[in-house]
């Protein structure tokens, strides 16, 4: 995995690093909103790996099954984006965020379009954020949530086919005094990639420019 | 106009005064001010304290007035300043928090270290409205560090830290380094997992993100990933409460401790070969003391049993822990126990003993065990064999040899009666045949030559009477008539009988030495030994070849004869014969004195030549040595002790001389059981003018002993029924104390060696005997120079 992510020197990963945090924070902060409580969200940490490393990264750590919610995007690179769950998390932040007072019957009933929100929030969030920050935009489709393995999550048994990427987000969320791990993961072939790092070279440049 | 003039001047002074006051504002704020910022993102306007403008080498009016935000940036080092201007930049886009570690240049070229940390302020809408901050002087901190990253380096401790429920973990460019990989401040913990041994414990434990992780020192091995060495590493550390979330931090340090490891690998692989080495050697212990079917015991110095094995209830029938703690003496069979009281001291004493002594068992039956025992200490271990058994067995073994022996010495007895029975049966077809044609001759009065007959029938006598002295001499019994003996006279004597022995194809070569001292022996017995050799000498050589005699002397110190020699230190005469004939093997010699053992057919010999003779040379002293080779001729050597008597006559020329003495009417008392035996004895006693009192037993014998009639001389049978010869010789002696006897015996057990049996004044003659000898021992004994 270390060989996988020096292909970013370490001003291109601190950038990128720093894109993916104002996603999440303008992410948290949309979560702010709808649970009027203090969300923290950081990114303490950026991978670019394969899929297969990627679902195994996943799997070493969690037992449980995962949950997962999907979005496409398009536009200057595109993919597919993942927020992951172990699944008692998934279910944990549905009850941070819409509060104590429902019961655990209704919470299940809707756990799924809960979480779905939820993701959406996140991950235009982040990923609407960071397109900005790059001057491009992304179009993003309706989420769907999905359950699973991480093989099945990343469909990692056949990623031999094409040489994608992942470009792998652990996320740490502090909710309502609950502590929730989560994963985003952005799935993108390698032109999207190059495209990316290109992008991230010229939000370097401009940074530099613009305050000088 | 004086208002337009003042106008400027108060102006000014306003100035001024504002400038104080805001100067004096400043300088309070700086008593508790922070190297504090505001930048207002909308209106491009950075405000910052008198502190940061110190710290940042600017005019601390300006920036308290505000001034453009890239003066945020002025004395970062360039090095640091892209990170900043990212870090910055994220902030302004939306970016919620900023905290950053950065140089600024200080006024007189150096620089120092601070940390930067801010945050965004939002307007109502959510946009990132102010980004306020402080700056912290950390250079103090930074040395703290470096010198803490140093000596982490130099003692190769990796720190980390980890946030529980998190997936990263931070951790120290040394433990990255230890690790192998390259330096980082985080990671993701299944890095660091991945990277240790399947089998032990990861660094931070994943499968139950939740819950804290044991806080216990763990050790583990890490492949390398630098180099894919294995090496040992060891976890240390505690959980602290997380400042920043109600969660906990758990924090570490990891070092390396493959050197120890092994170390401690080592010692414990040898340890545990010597721990499973005494497991085993306990074990073997065990078992042989479990398994040993002879008794194990450990017995103390006060003869307690400490302790005893299994066995001891096969053997001896009590349970082996009723043994132990009791007194050994209490289990001894109660005869042996004054003989086991020593043996138990001496057991005590030795380092090693062997008893054997008999236990009672817990039947009230005796065993006997055979001990060895070894002393360790003050204790004494002891192996015990029943040997009860083996007596019985040997006793029986005893008794079935001693029944073997019988049965041999029968079948011994037989072979001899055949043997003697054939030379028998030819002496006595001698003697039968030549009285039968005297009796014919007589009943035809043809008288002449009747003498050839009659020499005839005695010389067959006399061989059967040498064969039954031969035969008592080969057991011993015979009393040998020991007296001085002229080797060289005697064998001289015997060349013509030699000659006629020996026949035509054997060349005999008699060579006596001068000086061949006189032998102390009988001189019938080596004269019928000497024949005896030169007939064997003449069979071995069926083909004819050389028969040599000869006589030399010899004397053995105490140094010329080997160990286990019978002959004893003194002088001897050696006669030594010797043919050319097949010779004997090593085993025939190792035989040949054997009684019975004969290579001649069956039939042909008693097989009691050699061992009569060699029983012979024994009874005189002497001894008899046989040096032969197959094919290579025999030579038979006779060691007679020697005579140092001088001058005496032999027996054999005093014979040859003998006179028959006349009797002068002196009275002979004669008992004897035998009537043949008596009436000879009478009559030849009566032709030679003596009277004769005649008694069958000691019975009759005795109303003349104790009678007053003459009696100058008791002639008596040894063995006679009731009163033996020899009672009667005391009866008649102590009657008549000047009396001589003479004793007659044809079998003189008790008269092995003459001088035992008889007292002064007694003299005995062997049966058969010739009446010459009769006669001549008579007269001898009536001479008043022999008185009683």
């Amino acid at each position: 995995m270390i060989a996988d992510t020096t292909d970013l020197n370490e001003l291109e990963r601190d950038a990128l690093t720093e894109l993916v945090n104002i996603g999440v924070s303008r992410a948290a902060a949309s979560l702010r909103k709808m649970v009027n409580k203090e969300v923290l969200l950081s990114v303490p940490s950026v991978e670019i790996v394969t899929r297969r490393s990627a679902a195994s990264l996943i799997g070493q750590r969690e037992s449980e099954s995962l949950i997962a919610v999907q979005q496409q995007f398009d536009g200057p690179f595109s993919g597919r984006a993942l927020l992951i769950f172990p699944q008692s998390n998934g279910l944990s932040l549905v009850r941070a965020i819409v509060g104590d007072e429902m019961q655990e019957a209704e919470l299940l009933e809707m756990e799924d379009e809960a979480l779905a929100e939820t993701g959406n929030v996140i991950l235009n969030g982040c990923l609407g954020s960071m397109a900005n920050m790059l001057q491009h935009s992304l179009k993003m489709s309706l989420p769907d949530v999905r359950r699973g393995d991480s093989t099945l999550l990343f469909d990692a048994h056949n990623s031999s086919r094409d040489a994608s990427f992942v470009l792998f987000l652990y996320i740490n969320f502090s909710v309502r005094e609950r502590n929730i791990r989560g994963y985003i993961a952005m799935i993108m072939d390698l032109p999207s990639l190059e495209k990316l790092k290109q992008l991230i070279s010229d939000f370097i440049e401009r940074v530099m420019n613009e305050t000088d | 106009m004086a208002d337009n003039a003042d106008g400027p001047r108060i102006e000014e002074l306003h100035a001024d005064l504002n400038a104080a006051q805001r100067r004096l504002q400043l300088v309070l704020d700086a008593a508790g001010a922070t190297c504090g910022w505001e930048w207002d993102i909308s209106k491009k306007r950075f405000v910052a304290d008198a502190l940061f403008a110190g710290i940042t080498n600017q005019d601390p009016v300006e920036l308290a007035d505000g001034v453009s935000p890239d003066r945020f940036f002025v004395s970062i080092h360039p090095e640091d300043l892209k990170r900043v201007k990212i870090a910055v930049a994220g902030i302004i886009a939306g970016s919620e928090v900023f905290s950053r570690e950065y140089r600024l240049l200080r006024a007189d070229g150096g620089y120092r270290w601070v940390r930067a940390s801010g945050r965004a302020i939002r307007d109502a809408e959510g946009e990132p409205a102010k980004f306020v901050g402080s700056l912290i002087d950390i250079t103090e901190q930074k040395r703290v560090d470096e010198q803490l990253r140093i000596a982490q380096s130099a003692g190769g401790i990796g720190t980390f830290e980890y946030i529980v429920g998190y997936g990263t973990i931070s951790v120290s460019e040394q433990l990255c380094r230890l690790f192998g990989l390259h330096p980082n401040k985080m990671l993701p913990v299944r890095t660091l997992n991945g990277l240790i041994h399947p089998d032990d414990k990861p660094v931070i434990d994943l499968t139950r993100p939740d819950e804290l992780q044991s806080e216990g020192n763990i050790e583990f091995r890490i492949r390398r990933a630098s180099d894919g060495q294995e090496r040992w590493l060891a976890r240390r550390g505690e959980y602290v409460d997380d400042i920043h979330t109600d969660g906990r931090r758990y924090v570490g340090v990891i070092f390396d401790i493959t050197e120890a490891k092994h170390t401690q690998e080592s010692l414990r692989e040898a340890n545990d070969m010597l721990a499973e080495l005494a497991r085993e050697s306990l074990r073997e212990r065990d078992r042989v003391w479990k398994n040993s079917r002879d008794l194990l015991v450990v017995i103390d110095t006060a003869g307690v049993f400490r302790d005893v094995s299994p066995s001891w209830f096969d053997i001896l029938g009590h349970a082996p822990d009723k043994v132990t703690g009791s007194k050994v003496i209490d289990a001894v069979w109660p005869e042996d126990r004054d003989q086991a009281k020593s043996d138990l001291r001496k057991a005590a004493e030795n380092i090693h003993t062997e008893i054997e002594v008999r236990m009672t068992h817990e039947d009230g039956s005796p065993r006997t065990i055979s001990w060895m025992t070894s002393r360790e200490d003050d204790r004494v271990y002891a192996y015990g064999r029943d040997v009860t058994v083996e007596q019985q067995q040997k006793v029986a073994l005893e008794e079935t040899e001693a029944q073997l022996r019988q049965a041999q010495k029968m079948e011994a007895v037989g072979q001899l009666t055949g043997g003697i029975a054939h030379d028998f049966n030819n002496m006595l077809t001698g003697v039968i045949g030549a009285l039968s044609i005297i009796k014919r001759r007589i009943a035809a009065r043809r008288t002449e030559d009747l003498d050839k007959f009659i020499d005839a029938a005695t010389s067959s006598a006399h061989r059967a009477a040498s064969l039954t002295h031969r035969l008592l001499a080969f057991s011993r019994r015979q009393s040998l008539d020991r007296q001085s003996v002229d080797v060289k006279q005697l064998v001289t004597s015997m060349e013509e009988l030699f000659q006629r022995t020996l026949g035509e194809q054997i060349e005999l070569a008699i060579n006596v030495a001068a000086e061949t001292w006189k032998a102390e022996t009988d001189a019938n017995q080596l004269e019928s030994a000497i024949l005896n050799l030169v007939i064997n000498a003449r069979d071995a050589m069926p083909n004819g070849g050389q028969l040599t005699i000869e006589t030399n002397n010899v004397a053995f110190t105490e140094a010329d004869l080997a160990k286990g020699e019978t002959l004893e230190p003194g002088s001897y005469v050696v006669i030594a014969v010797s043919d050319t004939g097949t010779g004997m093997s090593q085993a025939t010699i190792a035989k040949a004195f054997d009684p019975f053992f004969t290579t001649k057919p069956i039939g042909q010999g008693t097989g009691l030549g050699l061992s009569m003779i060699y029983g012979f040379a024994q009874q005189s002293g002497g001894h008899a040595r046989i040096y032969s080779q197959l094919g290579m001729g025999t030579t038979i050597k006779l060691y007679i002790p020697a005579s140092h008597a001088t001058g005496e006559q032999s027996a054999f020329e005093k014979e040859e001389e003998a006179i028959l003495p006349r009797g002068k009417g002196e009275t002979i008392l004669v008992v004897e059981d035998d009537d043949s035996v008596r009436m000879l004895v009478v009559d030849t006693l009566k032709e030679l003018g003596y009277r004769v009192l005649e008694a069958i037993d000691g019975a009759q014998a005795l109303p003349f002993i104790e009678g007053k009639g003459r009696i100058d001389l008791l002639v008596s049978d040894v063995g006679l029924p009731g009163l033996n010869g020899r009672q009667l010789a005391e009866i008649a002696i102590a009657a008549r104390p000047a009396l001589n006897v003479l004793f007659i015996t044809g079998y003189a057990a008790a008269a092995a060696a003459r001088a035992e049996f008889l007292a002064p004044g007694m003299e005995m003659i062997t049966k058969p005997f010739a009446i010459d000898d009769l006669a001549q021992k008579v007269t001898e004994m009536l001479k008043p120079s022999n008185p009683r």
